[in-house]
């Protein structure tokens, strides 16, 4: 029934995404990467799927510009489709950018704190967590100018109103406030794949669903185990997790109160996933290989990065579905990974460290 | 040789010849302490260029397994973390301190390396996503910065020693080639004037002796001449000897006078 | 020439002139210092190509002459190429400037002030 008048409104993004999904890197242009000599093969290599975006590119560019000029991709296509999309499809991608605004404004708010000329950090900020009125932000020479104007300005009010004051944002540590933003930003988009009367009871409400899920389980425990040994205490530490999740209510508890690495693997045991992800790099057996990333090269593979396999494979699932605005969150995922890998692999030959260079994860 | 040296001006008396021949016996000495030290300073020299080279090399490898963990942390966190570890930098955790080594008398600093405890700016970077990589990423970067500390200590020895060497050798070559030649050459000189001073006063004394001998000779041939005039006269007017006689008396008193001189 | 004590107890910072990632992974093993305000100064600088050489030679003046809590300057190879001229007069023991490689630019020895003086004294 939910596909019937999908269509009408959201079937020529739909469309348009499904075809973006082609253009994905596969396995076979990842081996053929992985044999390149310079960047410029690289290049080369990506030409079918980045051509008019690298081909202004220097010869030998750096990995940074490289990686710049795959997101000017991205954004460029991102744009056209939220041009494109109207409605609740609309909304549901401007939710998507939210996260991106939050890392900007998280930017602005450390630039206004130490007095420097925001204006400069206009160019740093990611093109996704664009909005209009970002530059008015800059106009704030203080916290409290900068605060109210968030709260007048930008679609994050929401997220500031309830939880930070401008005094929290000049005496907490900004990772804090991030975190806090995106806790409430993840809570509000869970919320909004929920109950609004386009998405409810539809496919989108169901892989969205799993999928925030599974990236707030992601966020409370990286933020358990990366607070370890800093002065973060247990009760901010809850404060930051976000309250839905497979882990929600129990193992969030009990993520708040882990002491170290074998108390977040107990923690999150009774999902099978994640207890898995844990057996996997041995954190339960000792804790010794934390961040197990690059501790043995090649085979051990980090939680990090089980995590963003784990990622990969749902927004794969997820073009299974039809007739919903979820494809384009999960191209949107698919592709930003496949400019990490490929920042990898040109990162691996810039400098040499071809035997870590299969340290990717490929999709297709 | 001897004329681009030249000598020291002294009066050429025996007094300085002996002080001369003291100050060349203080700069030999002082030669070969100087040569030694040269010496050892050279072999310590020598060791440091040669560590610092594999060093250098050492630095290369390490800067870049270091850049590589830098790359590792953007690819887990996925973007760019660089401006807010700019702006959360506050107090250097990672400081060095300075100590001083002596080597034959210089005093080379060297650098050591230690972290404050309790100063931890970014702590909570990586909150959400990428901490752990951003932790191996610091360590990786401090051990390399450790190796960079290192190195900076030895090319400070290197710039120090290699000042200090040259002062030295420009000091052993100055006792060599020219503090030593012209003491001997002053010495010479004090000698040959010395010698100089004694020919002349033997030829004086020559002269003198010489001058004497015929002196005493005319006397005495004057004196017998006198003698045979007077001999002569006496045999023809015996009363005139009592006023010959007056007279060589009076001729002898002018010699005593002359020998008094003398 | 050895130096008095005076001339580096109280040196005890790193200084940094380099690309961001460069600054950003220096800095991450905390040898960041801000000195305290009203004229906080940073010890590094980041330089892009955007960067005046004017302005790196500032910063290099500053580090090395100015500032007297610095023991140790670091300076990416391929930026002490744009102020080479300094660096090559810069003979001081105090700060030791240490020419690091960055990762676009992997290090070259030839270049290296010091180490061409190494070079130099063994006649190669």
């Amino acid at each position: 029934m939910e596909g019937l008048f999908f269509n009408i409104n959201g079937g020529y993004v739909e469309g348009i995404v499904r075809g973006y999904r082609n253009s994905l890197l596969s396995g076979q242009n990842y081996s053929n990467l992985t044999q390149c000599e310079t960047i410029d093969d690289v290049k080369l290599q990506l030409a079918p799927s980045y051509g008019d975006f690298l081909s202004s590119l220097p010869p030998n560019p750096s990995t940074s510009d490289l990686a710049g000029r795959m997101t000017d991709k991205l954004v460029s296509e991102f744009k056209y489709l939220i041009a494109q999309s109207t409605g609740s499809t609309a909304k549901f991608l401007e939710y998507m950018t939210y996260g991106y605004m939050i890392d900007n404004i998280a930017l602005l708010i450390t630039g206004t704190l130490h007095e420097r000329d925001t204006r400069e950090l206009l160019e740093r900020c990611h093109p996704l967590g664009w909005f209009e009125t970002l530059p008015v932000l800059c106009v704030a020479t203080n916290i409290e100018e900068l605060y109210n104007s968030v709260l007048i300005e930008t679609p994050l009010a929401a997220y500031f109103k309830e939880s930070l004051s401008h005094q929290d944002l000049d005496e907490l540590n900004i990772e804090i406030v991030r975190n806090t933003l995106y806790k409430n930003y993840l809570e509000d988009f869970y919320n909004f794949v929920n109950t609004h009367p386009d998405f409810s009871g539809t496919p989108t409400q169901d892989v969205m669903a799993q999928i925030l899920q599974f990236e707030a389980d992601r966020r409370a425990i990286n933020i358990t185990l990366n607070s370890f040994g800093t002065e973060l205490s247990k009760q901010e530490r809850r404060k930051l997790y976000p309250e839905f999740g497979q882990l929600y209510p129990e193992g969030s508890l009990m993520l708040s109160r882990a002491e170290d690495v074998e108390g977040v693997a107990l923690a999150v045991s009774a999902v099978a996933d994640y207890k898995a992800f844990f057996d996997a790099v041995g954190l339960s057996q000792g804790g010794g290989g934390l961040g197990g990333m690059g501790g043995g090269p090649g085979d051990g593979k980090s939680l990090e990065d089980l995590f963003y396999q784990k990622e990969m494979d749902m927004s794969k699932l997820v073009f299974t579905r039809q007739f919903t605005p979820a494809v384009v969150y999960a191209w949107m995922k698919l592709k930003e990974q496949e400019i990490r890998n490929v920042t990898w692999i040109a990162e691996c030959i810039a400098q040499n460290q071809k035997d870590r260079i299969g340290n990717f994860i490929s999709v297709f | 040789m001897s004329g681009a040296v030249g000598r020291e001006a002294v009066f050429p008396t025996r007094q300085s010849l002996g002080l001369m021949k003291n100050k060349l016996k203080g700069a030999e000495i002082g030669h070969t302490l100087l040569k030694r030290k040269s010496e050892a300073l050279t072999k310590r020299f020598r060791d440091i260029t040669r560590r610092i080279d594999e060093a250098k090399q050492k630095m290369g490898r390490v800067m870049q397994i270091a850049a590589f963990s830098l790359a590792e942390v953007s690819y887990a966190v996925g973007g760019d973390i660089g401006y807010q570890i700019q702006e959360s930098a506050k107090q250097a955790r990672f400081r060095v301190r300075a100590k001083q080594e002596n080597v034959s008398g210089v005093l080379l600093p060297t650098f050591e390396s230690y972290t404050q405890d309790g100063v931890n700016d970014f702590g909570l970077t990586g909150l959400g996503k990428g901490g752990q990589q951003i932790q191996r990423c610091r360590e990786t970067y401090a051990r390399a910065v450790e190796t960079l500390v290192e190195l900076a200590s030895l090319q400070t020895a290197f710039l120090i020693l290699d000042e200090v060497i040259k002062v030295v050798n420009r000091r052993v070559n100055a006792i060599e080639h020219v503090i030593i030649p012209r003491t001997e050459n002053t010495i010479k000189y004090i000698n040959s004037e010395l010698d100089e001073l004694d020919r002349e006063e033997f030829y004086r004394l020559k002269k003198v002796s010489g001058k004497k001998q015929r002196d005493v000779a005319a006397a005495d041939a004057e004196i017998l001449a006198a003698r045979q005039k007077a001999a002569e006269e006496q045999a023809a007017h015996p009363e005139a000897v009592e006023k010959e006689e007056k007279e060589t008396k009076d001729v002898l008193g002018e010699d005593e006078d002359n020998d008094v001189i003398f | 020439m050895a130096a008095s004590a005076a001339t580096y107890k109280d040196r005890q910072f790193l200084a940094v002139i380099g690309d961001e990632d460069s600054v950003t992974g220096l800095l991450l093993a905390g040898i960041g210092h801000v000195t305290e305000p009203p004229e906080s100064q940073r010890n590094f600088l980041v330089v892009d190509s955007k960067t005046e050489t004017s302005e790196i030679e500032r910063a290099f003046q500053n580090f090395t002459q100015e500032r007297k809590d610095i023991a140790v300057l670091l300076i990416n190879q391929h930026i002490a190429e744009r102020i080479r001229h300094s660096v090559d007069t810069f003979t001081d023991p105090f700060p030791a400037v240490l020419e690091i490689p960055s990762k676009d630019h992997p290090y070259d020895p030839e270049k290296d002030s010091v180490l061409k003086r190494v070079r130099r004294l063994f006649g190669e």
